[in-house]
C-alpha cells in the first residue's frame, strides 16, 4: 500500500510539510468517486469530447489563433455531440422496434 | 541525400518522438510552436488526471488490463511509475468508475500518439525547408 508521510524529517534533511490540501488531494487519486450506472453517467462523454476536439485541432490547425483556434473547435465539439446523440437515437430505436 | 544527412534527420525525428513521449507537447516546444505545446500539454494532463481521479490510480493495471495500459503508457513512461504503485491491486475499482477512469486514461494516451506523430511529420517538414532554403 502506497503510505505518503505527511511530514518528511529525514536525517540530515530540514522538515517538509506537506499542506492539507494537497494530502487530500493525493488522497482523492487512491479511491474512485461514486458514479451509478445512470442516464446521468452518460455526460461524462462531454470533457472527453472537448478533449478530442481540442487536441486534434492543435494538430491540424496551420496556425494558431485564439479566435479561429475555438471557432474550429466547438464546432467539431458539437459535430461530435450532435453525431453521438443521433447514434444513440437510432439505436434505441432499433432495440425498441426488436424488443416490440 | 548522403547516408549521414539522412543518418541526422533519423535521429532528429526519434528525438522529436521521445520527447513527445516523455512530456506530452514538448516535441512541439522544442519546434517552437510553443501554443499548440501549451495547449497539448494541458489538456493531454488534464484528460488523464481527470481519468486518475474518477477512478484512482486502480484504473492503471498492467496485469489484468494489459491492452488498455498500451494505450495507458502512450501518455508518459511515468505511466509505469503508477502501473507498479497499483500492481498490487491494493487500490481496487469496479463498475462505471473503472470504465471511465480507463477510458479517459486511454484516450488521452492515444490522442498524445497522435500529437507524437503530428511533431514527427512537423520536425520533418522543418528540416526540409531548412535543406532547401
Amino acid at each position: 500500500m502506497l503510505f505518503i508521510s505527511p511530514t518528511c524529517n529525514g536525517p540530515g534533511k530540514e522538515k517538509v510539510e506537506m499542506s492539507t490540501e494537497v494530502i487530500f488531494f493525493i488522497a482523492s487519486l487512491t479511491a474512485p468517486e461514486e458514479i451509478g450506472a445512470t442516464p446521468q453517467s452518460m455526460l461524462w462523454l462531454l470533457p472527453l469530447a472537448a478533449a478530442v476536439a481540442v487536441v486534434y485541432k492543435a494538430t491540424k490547425l496551420p496556425k494558431i489563433t485564439a479566435g479561429s483556434f475555438l471557432k474550429e473547435t466547438a464546432a467539431l465539439f458539437g459535430s461530435i455531440v450532435l453525431f453521438v446523440a443521433v447514434t444513440a437515437l437510432v439505436l434505441n430505436a432499433v432495440a425498441w422496434l426488436i424488443s416490440g | 541525400m548522403t547516408a549521414r544527412t539522412r543518418e541526422n534527420q533519423i535521429l532528429l525525428l526519434t528525438f522529436v518522438a521521445l520527447l513527445s513521449w516523455f512530456v506530452p507537447g514538448a516535441g512541439y516546444f522544442w519546434l517552437k510552436e510553443k501554443r499548440r505545446a501549451i495547449i497539448v500539454f494541458a489538456t493531454i494532463a488534464i484528460t488523464f488526471w481527470l481519468g486518475i481521479y474518477i477512478g484512482s490510480v486502480g484504473v492503471i493495471d498492467p496485469v489484468a488490463a494489459k491492452s488498455w495500459y498500451a494505450a495507458q503508457i502512450i501518455n508518459s513512461p511515468m505511466v509505469a511509475l503508477l502501473g507498479r504503485v497499483a500492481a498490487g491491486g491494493n487500490y481496487p475499482v469496479y463498475g462505471k468508475p473503472h470504465e471511465i477512469g480507463q477510458i479517459y486514461t486511454s484516450v488521452s494516451g492515444l490522442l498524445n500518439l497522435l500529437c507524437i506523430v503530428n511533431a514527427v511529420y512537423l520536425a520533418h517538414v522543418q528540416w526540409a525547408w531548412q535543406r532547401k532554403g
